[in-house]
């Protein structure tokens, strides 16, 4: 087993500061990376590099490297030739050709194959053997030059070329070539210790065509014609120690902009966006000034470059000394919203300069600690420029997502210690990937994690207070400056790595607190803390007896044992309590300040000292309390639970001047429809005190209120008469001012009022006809002639409030859709799309968020079955060379297409296009989206999920995707999502079902399915009369669909899993078909699911069914699996066994796991089954004659079904 | 039928040319063919001509027949037409010719007229007059392809026809006006035998010209139906010129959309959008100027530098993209190493010394 890359530093921690241990044999210094020729026409490269490594062991005899995908001619060790052999075990993870298709078993290989390579582990793809001349100079710990020329041949990831197809030269067509990738991959450009803890100094140069520029790490130290003068050569010099993952390029024809407020800044964009970058990076001097000032550090490097390209990989790279954006983020002053949003991105990537760029991690298990501080800084930021109430929303926002997601799939953890060999306690078995690197990582987690570790760091500030974590950052930064400047001889520069154990031990120094037991719950342990909270007041007592409790058992979820806050609004004003979650106790008495004095006309303080009037009579007469506040700091990951009185909720939202706990009680008034709901969220949406995005939400829950109470509603549309008074004209109430978007406030809201209200619906489940027309009338009368801002966003959102206000279709019969049948109303809608879209091709408007919209929409009305469904047009749309956010928005609608319409050619198209698109963004993003909306799911029947489509994912994920990590996780995210983690249902029994072991006179189950299936009994195998029973045996409520949750640990099970799969060839919904033979298992699978379709039969009348054949007939489907049995050879299973040996730890405990849920699970499939049945049926509903008149009938009136 | 052997002479061969195939496009023809009622009405002057044949008696009972003052004027012309025939043709030397053929002249003589009547008109039109002149004729002639400069001798030829100018028929008399409105009673103070009050328009005030429209709500509701028609119009009339996608299998007009159509440079479209493009244009932001300023600024410093170093250096300096062009002037000295000259190699600065 190869050394984890945390063992050097747990060592660490027992031998204290001596710094860090390299996982390798020699210590790298400098490197070269030289760049001769970049053939945009080829998309090809070719250069050297040239590393200078100090050997740290005598007998250095081969040197470990990292290299993917570059051709490399020679290798050269002090000028001597040196031989060297490559391997990826990446570049096709499961070797041999086997049918198994279990994920589990594919993490367990890729998480191996990339442990191989690991540079932290000291390991690489490329490994170059020492001269046998130079021995000698390696005793004396000598330096060695390595010197590797290679090449590069159309890389598919690692460096992207973007070559527009038009006329002209390279520069004039705007080519241009950027490094990207997700982690450390800069082994995909050129040959380096890719590993975030090998530091060294680089010297790196780059021959371009004198047209373009080549901006990289470091100083600029000169430009040199060639001797042809056509081009030119960029040296470039970083003498801070900086990782070979920190290194970057990009080359094009930029223009050039020197920050004219910071002369060491410069800004690049291609040819055109001068203005737009002038504006965009107008900002930046402020955001630099922010972070130099709270954390009293100049800029580590001496110069910074933003550069600005197309095709983007991420929206954000933040490298040594230099950040690459997407060009998408460039805009004019004209644009309000992406402003706020490139503005973040900025702020994020210079915040990771300092903590992720010039300070790096020691280990992959301590990425938690640079992305927290970044994070938490750039959150910092935040407060500063947006606001506290922006601030607090969005740590709010990213509380909820964290606990979503991790209630979801199970914990995120930061801080995964790994044993050495010790797999059964892998602290992520509830994962379909591996956490111990960063390449195995699903995206999605990924961004969770990052989410949680600022989040964390939160914690840790409110812990010991903001001071102390600025000092602990300015310790970390200056160590490193200091560091950074000290020559290689005097090991200094592991200063600059940054451990979860040092950072911790600066924590404890600088503030002298114990913060353990917050690392303990938030950083070595997974999951987030759920509360339910319940109140009763008792009056005789005047006391609050509060009630918390917690689901800790639930997956994702852990138990809180420590201080929580509450805070109690009574009526003498705001107090907080803190209360000592422990063990075993569930009540906490709470007295109360006041007693209810309601009648004596007082002002009531507020938490922040304010004092305001109150309409007290919608209290309860004998208590004092107003509203109750759990947690109200979120200094806990949690979701809370709480239970208060519809009032209380109403006096919170209009009292509390918290925007988290107006957010809160707007969520929670959903659930009360009453008329004083009602008035306690308008009022709120006319305050104009209130933060937008309060009252931005309250118009959602407006309309979710109002749809509750539509029988019970006076008046107009909830919200019209409000938009009528905030930004309609005074003498014509239809008419909408001109546009003026001077209060950004307003602006945001008169955006989404429309939107909200579009989602009302009358008592016939259609959006009221005021409605439609109102909205109708807003876009007819939109006029931004005098606006100074574009209104493109504004008219986007009025086509997404058309698109909301759509409900399906009646239709009577089961007719096609056609232009004659067409409601009046989508008529309506039908033409303003038209005109949008088509104004967009003569008059595009900023980044095409009219197309975006208006490709939604279409596809809105194609769900709800008023257009043909079709996917033509948003095929067109998806093909590249449309702007990016048109090509996704068209993709999602292919995506949801093909799972609507159950499309194979859709789905294959999409598959197609994740191998074959130039851009690896939109590669990326269609498989999210698949994941996201995926066509079928592991326990659903669908005529989708074939053998031929399990073997295309498989290849994708096992070998099509070797050149991007993020690539090759979304796949496997995908064959998770479609198929779970054993082996996928739609495959036909392997052939050899069964492999008699000789030795012990058992039948086994074939080890390629199972690794580690144990034995049956020959006894049982082959009578087949017994077999019979054993399907009795099985839970009758089970069906195909458990399969999955099929134990293999004992004999019983593992024979159930075969009388499982020979049942799903006895199903009886393919009559007429020869079902014992194993040869024509495969067509009987497809066709059966084809046929099977909608209509699920349950799993009794199989068995029953099967008793009968079982036992009637003399061929017995047992025996004919037992047939191959003799052509199986026994050294296969020897192997197979070999090689599952090593992953049978994890299973066991997975499957430990698994029993332990599985009474719940049933339970929960069970249900699910029901809402799959259901929603099948739907379909029917809608084109059944019969069922269509029969709802009208019911109604008398135009009722339409509703699709949930 | 005609019995006539082709004159001897020259100039009429020429002249029977002409009008066998005068030179006008096919479309008058067509024109002058069109439509029924007069062909029927032709026919019948056809037949009044008949009657007064080459013999020219008669006019009077032709005239008679008809009651139209217009029809009238026509029959006379016609008449006329028929005299100027039939005289050409004695001049050609004819005896006599029968009917049909003097007819069919005759109305290839109309077209003929008829033609450069109307092609002059249009000249003049096409020049913004209203009255031709006479190189509007002049160019008329040439464009049907009669050579012009024939004009004067044939009009001087000896043997030529003096017709007398045809009688001057009475011309269409326009219908009397009509009567508008109720004329006003007189009042009580005028006598009856005063004459009575002229037709109400021409006292009563009739503004011609409409109050501009004040009303915001109108004003509104015009902007944004214009706008909307223009633009519906606009896209209608791309999506029919080019190619179209379709919501509706069965139906492509109703609501076309305007195929998408993939950009080479697909960003550069949606960053600078001409719809803002249009809406700058009325603005002028002065923040932008100032940053032009800058970048001016900017641009000073490496003529400096450069004139400084490396003067051999400054034209290619100039070539760099994105080097604005320099001036002179302040010291507002930027240090950044993307502006600095591009070194040349060093190998050929050694052979120089050398």
């Amino acid at each position: 087993m190869p050394p984890t890359g945390l063992e050097p530093t747990r060592m660490n921690r027992k031998k204290g500061d001596k710094g860090f241990e390299s996982p390798r044999p020699y210590k790298l210094t400098h490197q070269v990376v030289c760049i001769n020729n970049i053939n945009f026409q080829r998309k090809s490269v070719v250069g050297f590099v040239e590393l200078t490594i100090f050997p740290t062991v005598t007998n250095l005899n081969r040197i470990k490297l990292n290299s993917k995908q570059c051709r490399i001619y020679r290798v050269r060790v002090n000028d001597l030739e040196a031989a060297f052999i490559y391997n990826d075990p990446t570049l096709e993870v499961c070797h041999n050709e086997s049918k198994q298709r279990n994920l589990n078993y594919f993490s367990n290989a890729y998480a191996a194959a990339v442990s191989a390579v690991d540079p932290d582990a000291g390991n690489g793809e490329l490994c170059i053997k020492v001269p046998s001349e130079l021995w000698k100079h390696v005793d004396e710990l000598k330096v060695l030059k390595i010197h590797i020329n290679f090449s590069l041949d159309q890389p598919k990831g690692g460096l992207h070329f973007v070559v527009p197809s038009i006329e002209g030269s390279m520069a004039e067509r705007g080519a241009h070539v950027f490094s990207c990738g997700y982690q450390n991959s800069t082994r995909f450009w050129f040959p380096c210790v890719d590993s975030y803890s090998e530091l060294c100094t680089w010297k790196l140069e780059f021959t371009v065509d004198a047209a373009m520029v080549a901006v990289s790490n470091g100083d600029l130290v000169e430009t040199v014609y060639t001797h042809d003068m056509r081009k030119k050569t960029f040296h470039y010099m970083l003498t801070i120690p900086t990782a070979a993952s920190n290194i970057s390029l990009a080359i094009g024809p930029f223009e050039i902009l020197v920050d004219p407020y910071m002369h060491e800044v410069t800004h690049f964009c291609l040819p055109q966006l001068l203005p737009l970058l002038k504006h965009t990076t107008s900002y930046l001097h402020e955001v630099f000034e922010f972070y130099e000032e709270i954390l009293t550090c100049r800029y580590p490097y001496s110069c910074f470059k933003t550069v600005f390209i197309d095709e983007a990989y991420v929206e954000v790279a933040a490298y040594a000394s230099m950040s690459i954006f997407s060009t998408n983020l460039l805009h004019s002053a004209m644009i309000i919203d992406e402003t706020p949003l490139t503005r973040r991105c900025l702020a994020q990537s210079l915040a990771q300069q300092f903590f992720g760029c010039f300070i790096s991690r020691m280990s992959w298990s301590d990425e938690w600690v640079l992305k927290g501080i970044s994070g938490y800084i750039y959150g910092l930021w935040m407060k500063k420029t947006f606001g506290v109430n922006e601030y607090r929303h969005w740590i709010k926002e990213e509380l909820d997502r964290i606990v979503a997601y991790e209630l979801k799939t199970g914990g995120v953890l930061l801080h995964p210690i790994f044993g050495g060999g010790k797999e059964k306690d892998n602290p992520a078995s509830h994962l379909h990937f591996s956490i111990k690197h960063p390449h195995t990582l699903s995206w999605e987690y990924y961004t969770m994690f990052q989410c949680k570790a600022h989040l964390v760091m939160r914690l840790i500030e409110n812990r010991i207070s903001m001071e102390f974590m600025l000092q602990v950052f300015n310790k970390l930064l200056s160590l490193a400056s200091t560091a950074s400047s000290q020559k290689f001889q005097s090991h200094m520069w592991s200063q600059m790595l940054v451990s979860t154990s040092g950072f911790l031990k600066s924590i404890s120094n600088v503030s002298g607190k114990d913060i353990q037991p917050l690392i303990k719950q938030w950083v070595d342990q997974s999951g987030v803390v759920k509360f339910y909270g319940s109140f009763a007041f008792n009056r005789k007592r005047n006391v609050l007896e509060l009630e918390i409790k917690q689901d800790y058992t639930s997956p994702g979820t852990q138990k809180y044992v420590g201080p929580l806050k509450v805070t109690v609004q009574e009526l003498d004003g705001s107090f907080n309590h803190t209360l000592q979650i422990e063990e075993n106790s569930l009540k906490h008495d709470i007295p109360c300040h006041s007693k209810s004095r309601r009648n004596k006309k007082k002002k009531i303080p507020l938490m922040n000292g304010e004092e305001v009037d109150m309409d007290l009579s919608a209290m309860d007469a004998d208590s004092p309390l107003l509203w109750i506040r759990i947690d109200p700091d979120m200094s806990v990951l949690r979701k809370v639970e709480f239970e208060q009185a519809d009032f209380m909720w109403q006096y919170q939202l209009r009292y509390e001047r918290d925007v988290v706990a107006q957010q809160e009680s707007i969520l929670a008034l959903e659930k009360f429809p009453t008329p004083a709901s009602r008035l306690a969220l308008t009022d709120i949406l006319e305050q104009e005190q209130c933060f937008y995005r309060v009252r931005m939400s309250a118009c959602f829950c407006l309309a979710k209120i109002a749809n509750s109470m539509v029988s019970t509603w006076t008046g107009p549309p909830a919200m019209k008469s409000l938009f009528t008074r905030m930004f309609c004209c005074k003498t014509c109430p239809n008419i909408v001012k001109t546009n003026n978007f001077m209060s950004f406030q307003s602006y945001f809201l008169q955006k989404t009022m429309p939107v909200a209200m579009a989602l009302l619906r009358d008592v016939h489940n259609l959006c009221p006809k005021e409605v439609l027309t109102f909205i109708l009338d807003l876009i007819k009368y939109n006029d931004n002639r005098k606006n100074k801002f574009s209104d493109n966003y504004y008219r986007a959102e009025m086509i997404d409030a058309l698109a909301n206000s759509v409900t399906p279709a009646v239709s009577v019969n089961n007719e096609v859709r056609t232009l004659d049948n067409l409601n009046p109303d989508v008529r309506l809608i039908l033409e303003e799309i038209t005109r949008f879209l088509n104004m967009e091709k003569l008059l595009p408007s900023y980044r095409h968020t009219i197309t975006v919209s208006c490709l939604r929409a279409i596809r809105v009305l194609q769900k709800n079955g008023h257009v043909p469904s079709d996917p033509a047009l948003f095929k067109s749309y998806a093909e590249y060379g449309h702007f990016v956010d048109i090509r996704i928005a068209a993709l999602e609608a292919v995506v949801d297409y093909t799972k609507v319409d159950r499309s194979y050619e859709e789905l294959q198209w999409l598959l197609n296009m994740i191998q074959t698109d130039p851009v690896p963004y939109v590669r990326h993003k269609i498989l999210n989206m698949l994941t996201k909306n995926p066509p079928f799911t592991k326990n659903m029947e669908s005529p989708l999920c074939n053998e031929a489509l399990v073997d295309q994912l498989w290849k994708l994920m096992n070998s099509g995707t070797s050149h991007d990590w993020r690539l090759r996780c979304g796949a496997v995210d995908l064959y998770f999502t479609l198929f779970g983690l054993s082996r996928p249902s739609c495959l036909p029994l392997p052939e050899l079902g069964l492999v008699l072991n000789l030795k012990e006179k058992k039948a086994v189950l074939n080890p390629t399915i199972i690794p580690e299936a144990i034995a049956g009994t020959q006894e049982t195998t082959s009578n087949p009369g017994s077999h019979a029973q054993l399907v009795a045996f099985q839970n009758p409520f089970s069906n195909s669909q458990d399969e999955e949750e099929i134990d293999m640990d004992t004999v019983h099970d593992s024979q159930a899993f075969i009388s499982h799969h020979l049942n799903m060839l006895e199903r009886p919904s393919t009559p007429g078909l020869s079902k014992y033979r194993p040869t024509t298992s495969r067509s009987l699978t497809s066709q059966h699911s084809s046929g099977c379709d909608g209509t699920p039969s349950t799993k009794p009348q199989w068995s029953m069914e099967l008793a009968r054949k079982g036992t009637g007939k003399e061929q017995a489907p047992l025996e004919m699996s037992m047939h191959p049995v003799a052509a199986a050879p026994l050294s296969v299973f020897a192997k197979e066994s070999a090689s599952s040996k090593h992953s049978e730890h994890h299973h066991h405990h997975h499957h430990e796991h698994k029993k332990k849920k599985k009474k719940h699970k049933h339970k929960h499939k069970h249900k699910h089954k029901h809402d799959s049945k259901d929603k099948d049926k739907e379909p029917f509903a809608f084109s059944s004659p019969a069922s269509g008149r029969c709802m009208r009938q019911q109604n008398g009136g135009w009722c339409p079904v509703t699709k949930s | 039928m005609v019995t006539c052997a082709p004159p001897p002479s020259e100039a009429s061969e020429n002249r029977e040319e002409r009008a066998r195939a005068p030179p006008t496009p096919p479309r008058d023809y067509k024109s002058h063919r069109a439509p029924r009622s007069r062909t029927l009405r032709q026919g019948k002057m056809a037949d009044t001509a008949a009657a007064a044949g080459a013999g020219g008696s008669g006019t009077r009972s032709g005239s008679k027949q008809s009651t139209n003052p217009a029809d009238n004027y026509h029959l006379a012309r016609r008449r006329t037409l028929q005299v100027v025939v039939s005289s050409l043709l004695t001049e050609a030397g004819f005896e006599s010719a029968e009917k049909a053929s003097v007819e069919t002249l005759t109305e290839m003589l109309q077209s003929y007229i008829s033609e450069i009547g109307r092609s002059a008109k249009s000249y003049c039109e096409h020049t913004a007059r209203t009255q031709p002149t006479l190189s509007d004729i002049v160019v008329t002639l040439v464009e049907m392809g009669f050579n012009v400069d024939t004009l004067p001798a044939y009009a001087k030829r000896s043997q030529r026809m003096v017709i007398t100018a045809p009688p001057v028929t009475n011309q269409p008399v326009t219908p009397k006006a009509l009567t508008a409105g109720q004329n006003r009673p007189h009042p009580p103070h005028i006598p009856s035998h005063f004459p009575e009050f002229p037709d109400p328009h021409t006292y009563i005030k009739t503004p011609t010209y409409r109050e501009p429209v004040s009303d915001y709500q109108v004003l509104r509701e015009k902007a944004a139906s214009q706008r909307r028609d223009v633009e519906r119009a606009l896209t209608r009339f791309m999506a029919k010129t080019g190619e179209t996608q379709s919501l509706f299998k069965d139906d492509v007009s109703t609501f076309p959309l305007i195929a998408a159509r993939p950009f080479t440079i697909p960003y550069l479209t949606a960053l600078l959008p001409s719809e803002l493009e249009m809406q700058q244009m009325e603005e002028t932001d002065s923040s932008e100027q100032d940053e032009q300023t800058d970048t001016e600024n900017l641009a000073l410093h490496i003529s400096t530098d450069d004139s400084g170093a490396e003067k051999e250096n400054a034209s290619v300096l100039q070539q760099a993209p994105s080097l604005p062009g320099s001036r002179n002037g302040e010291e507002n000295v930027i240090d950044n190493p993307y502006l600095r000259p591009v070194k040349k190699p060093k190998i050929r600065r050694k052979k120089s010394l050398s």
